[in-house]
């Protein structure tokens, strides 16, 4: 046991921030920590800087770009990204749909679609949750007919994070009918501009719009785009979730917001600064104490996933440990940050002469205002805190398992 | 006490629900359209002397806002509840002319508390008001006035000598600059800067050294009405919370069959009694005598404002998804409280103010 970072780890954390500081442009990074909406361009922008490095896929197999760095240093590259105000590598591309078609796409999937998913030259949307289907996904009804050489799809996808900028959509589709509805669930990919897929945007409380409702009406989707084998899609599900832990507590993204917060909260006002208020100033120091918790026991958890792979078992139930934390912490920060405002949270930034803001993205909201309604989704999306805690419950602690 | 409703409250209380419940019906592109009908019902004079059309207390205020809470209300009750209050106690001509155009709709005022930079800390204001030969110039910057944009009437304090200063600045005035701009929960709010404003001489209205303790009286009111706003908005929240419980399906059975869910909304039952009770106590002070008033009001706002932080978060967690859309009611109740949460001060403030006035008195 050595529970210090070494000297090489060090050297790899330094490594990374300065490489990130000369390539990436400072106005993406102000607007990142700002947590401004980016413009399309900007994530592929910064997601072709963090590949040609290799930051964007190192936890993939090395033929495919990969780079075999243990879990530690993959932390520590997560969080110099967060923290830094770089543009994350696009999640459904590198940490959900990469691996999968890494793990179980043919030889011809992985040659057309892994160097583009790492390149950001095709952006990918999930197409999983249903409007009957959140928690309980594997009730899933969007359904893939066997027709000619391929497939004819029918069905309704919902909560589409940037559908509007998406290439590709990955879907979880049933197949078949089965006993159990895990069973006969297929994972395909296809073109959003292939006919018959139509996406209506959702505004959600921010006043941004990041979701959407994919509608499918008799999309013929070729048999090359079924990925693995049919029937297999939950299997590929649970591995999937399994893959790339070092996001999931999102230290780095919160260590930015608390960051933010005590600079903020240390500007002199006419009647002396928010810092100085004692009620305040212990909430923020907490926060940064779980904080360094956090850090610490997710580097834990990662380290023990790595020793034994998981594989298609699915994610180590300990990780729901780090989705919950580091929720609770992002959502913690952001109310802090709302807390550092006076009466001037009341205020949109932008007049009202401004246009929609479906398409002004954040001008409509300021920012912090918009922040703290937007963490609410943090423990809501991929996999909500209740879910989780029965995860914990069920299959750490080995509570309610009858006999 | 008596928590029970008098016949006349009762049908206060009728009245006041079915025209909320109507306009919330009839959704105008403008609230400010509904505003007569706020009128026809005696409502921005509820509280003020019988000579001005009042009929009421603060008890009646707060049945008021807990149904403007209930149906997240958007036409300007706040703005006439504070400014009235002013206006018939500052007394003179002047300020009882306005009184009586804004009782009867003809016109509207709003009252520029906050100053950039300051927090809610609004009696030592910047602005300031330079005296001339015939008249006032006014100078400095208001922040969030809410419902206010060009064409209303400001009720503006400044700085003076011997304290506070409270000026009627009339729509459209020459040198006043506005922004106006939209809450977060979709109400009008604007920015005023007065760059060297004209003011005629009998702008001036009350006494600098009572303006303050006026002004205290009022605010302390509005932050009464406030959380009965809020108790109106988290107690159809919860309500609405309950029914989609009720009725999303997940695993084949409703989601309010799980008991982790359950429990969370019964924490939220409580804490919302909780902040009805606290806002009792906020009505209840303001026949206190002006410190005991500011503390207890101070310590009710803290409390509800807590609840509602809770309750506003926890419904769109107990939603899901459809609790982050803006086209589902949740979300906009969640945005309603967390404005109100900040109107008057957040909850750090506000504990600030009880611990300075020495905690809680009985
Ligand atoms: C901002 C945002 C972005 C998203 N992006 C995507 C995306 O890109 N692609 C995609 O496929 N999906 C996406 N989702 C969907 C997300 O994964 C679902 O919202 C999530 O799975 C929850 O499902 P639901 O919304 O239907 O809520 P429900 O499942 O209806 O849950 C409602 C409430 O019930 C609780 N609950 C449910 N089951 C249980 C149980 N067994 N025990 C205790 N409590 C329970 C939940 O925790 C929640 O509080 C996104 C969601 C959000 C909010």
């Amino acid at each position: 046991m050595d529970l210090g970072f070494s000297p090489e780890e060090e050297e790899f954390r330094a490594e990374v921030r300065s490489y990130l500081q000369q390539n990436i442009r400072a106005c993406i990074r102000e607007a990142v920590l700002e947590e401004q909406p980016l413009p399309r361009e900007w994530n592929v922008e910064a997601q072709q800087i963090l590949n040609r490095a290799g930051y964007a896929v190192p936890h993939w197999p090395v033929e495919w770009g990969g780079r075999d760095w243990s879990a530690v240093k993959r932390a520590i590259l997560t969080e110099e990204i967060d923290s830094m105000g770089v543009p994350r590598p696009l999640p459904f591309n590198v940490a959900l749909i990469g691996p999968v078609i890494a793990a179980f796409g043919s030889e011809e999937q992985k040659r057309r679609f892994l160097p583009a998913i790492a390149n950001l030259d095709m952006w990918f949307c999930q197409g999983f949750s249903e409007p009957d289907a959140g928690s309980d996904l594997a009730s899933l009804k969007t359904s893939a007919v066997r027709e000619g050489d391929g497939y004819r799809v029918n069905g309704q996808k919902t909560w589409t994070t940037y559908a509007q900028h998406a290439d590709w959509i990955f879907c979880l589709v049933r197949t078949s009918r089965e006993e159990r509805k895990q069973q006969g669930i297929s994972m395909m990919v296809m073109p959003m501009n292939s006919p018959g897929i139509t996406v209506r945007p959702i505004r959600s409380i921010d006043g941004i719009h990041h979701i959407n409702e994919v509608f499918l009406d008799d999309v013929h989707v070729p048999a090359e785009h079924l990925i693995g084998e049919e029937g297999r899609g939950w299997d590929y599900a649970k591995y999937l979730l399994g893959q790339e832990r070092t996001s999931m507590g999102n230290v780095g993204f919160s260590r930015r917001r608390l960051a933010r917060i005590r600079a903020r909260a240390s500007q002199t006002q006419s009647r002396g600064c928010r810092i100085d208020e004692p009620a305040f100033r212990r909430r923020l120091t907490w926060a940064e104490i779980e904080l360094q918790a956090l850090s610490i026991t997710q580097m834990r958890v990662i380290d023990e996933g790595s020793a034994g792979d998981t594989g298609s078992a699915g994610p180590d139930p300990k990780t729901s440990i780090l989705k919950m934390k580091g929720a609770e912490m992002l959502q913690r920060a952001s109310e802090l940050l709302l807390d550092t405002m006076g009466p001037e949270a009341m205020c949109n930034g932008a007049s009202l002469e401004g246009g929609d803001p479906l398409t002004e993205e954040g001008s409509e909201r300021s920012a912090i205002v918009s922040a703290y309604f937007g963490s609410r989704k943090y423990s809501i999306f991929g996999g909500s805190n209740e879910i989780q805690r029965n995860i914990l419950a069920k299959a750490v602690l080995g509570l309610g398992k009858r006999t | 006490m008596n928590f029970g409703l008098s016949e006349e409250q009762q049908m206060l209380s009728d009245s006041v629900d079915r025209m909320m419940a109507g306009h919330a019906q009839a959704a105008a592109a403008d609230p400010i359209s509904h505003w007569q009908d706020y009128c026809d019902l005696g409502l921005p004079a509820l509280s003020l002397p019988e000579a001005h059309g009042g009929y009421g207390g603060a008890e009646e205020v707060m049945i008021a806002f807990t149904a403007y809470g209930r149906y997240l209300a958007e036409a300007p009750l706040l703005q006439p509840l504070l400014s009235g209050r002013v206006l018939s106690e500052a007394g003179g001509e002047r300020a009882h002319d306005l009184l009586a155009r804004i009782i009867s709709g003809q016109d509207r005022v709003a009252l520029c508390l906050w100053e950039p930079n300051s927090g809610w800390h609004w009696d030592a204001p910047q602005t300031k008001a330079d005296p001339m030969a015939q008249g006032w110039r006014l100078r400095g910057q208001k922040t969030a006035v809410l419902d206010a944009d060009a064409s209303v009437w400001l009720l503006c304090p400044a700085r003076m000598a011997d304290g506070i200063g409270l000026f009627l600045v009339p729509p459209h005035s020459d040198g006043v600059k506005i922004k106006t701009m939209r809450t977060p929960d979709g109400r009008r709010v604007a920015n005023f800067a007065f760059d060297g404003a004209y003011l005629p001489a009998d702008a001036a209205i009350g006494d600098p050294t009572k303006n303050g303790a006026l002004l205290a009286r009022a605010i302390d009111e509005g932050i009464a009405a406030v959380c009965a706003e809020m108790v109106g908005a988290m107690d159809r929240l919860l309500e609405i919370t309950v029914e989609y419980m009720e009725t999303r399906k997940q695993f084949g059975v409703s989601i309010g069959s799980f008991q982790a869910l359950q429990h969370r909304a019964a924490d939220m039952l409580i804490e919302i009694e909780q902040a009805k009770s606290m806002t009792f106590h906020a009505v209840a002070a303001q026949r206190k005598d002006a410190a005991n008033r500011s503390c207890n009001v101070a310590a009710a706002k803290a409390l509800v404002n807590r609840a509602a932080r809770f309750v506003g978060q926890q419904a769109i967690q107990l939603h899901g998804g459809m609790g982050m859309t803006e086209e589902y009611p949740a979300g906009r109740y969640f945005q309603r409280l967390t404005v109100l949460e900040m109107m008057f001060g957040n909850t750090d403030h506000h504990l600030s103010q009880v611990e300075k006035a020495g905690g809680v008195t009985g």
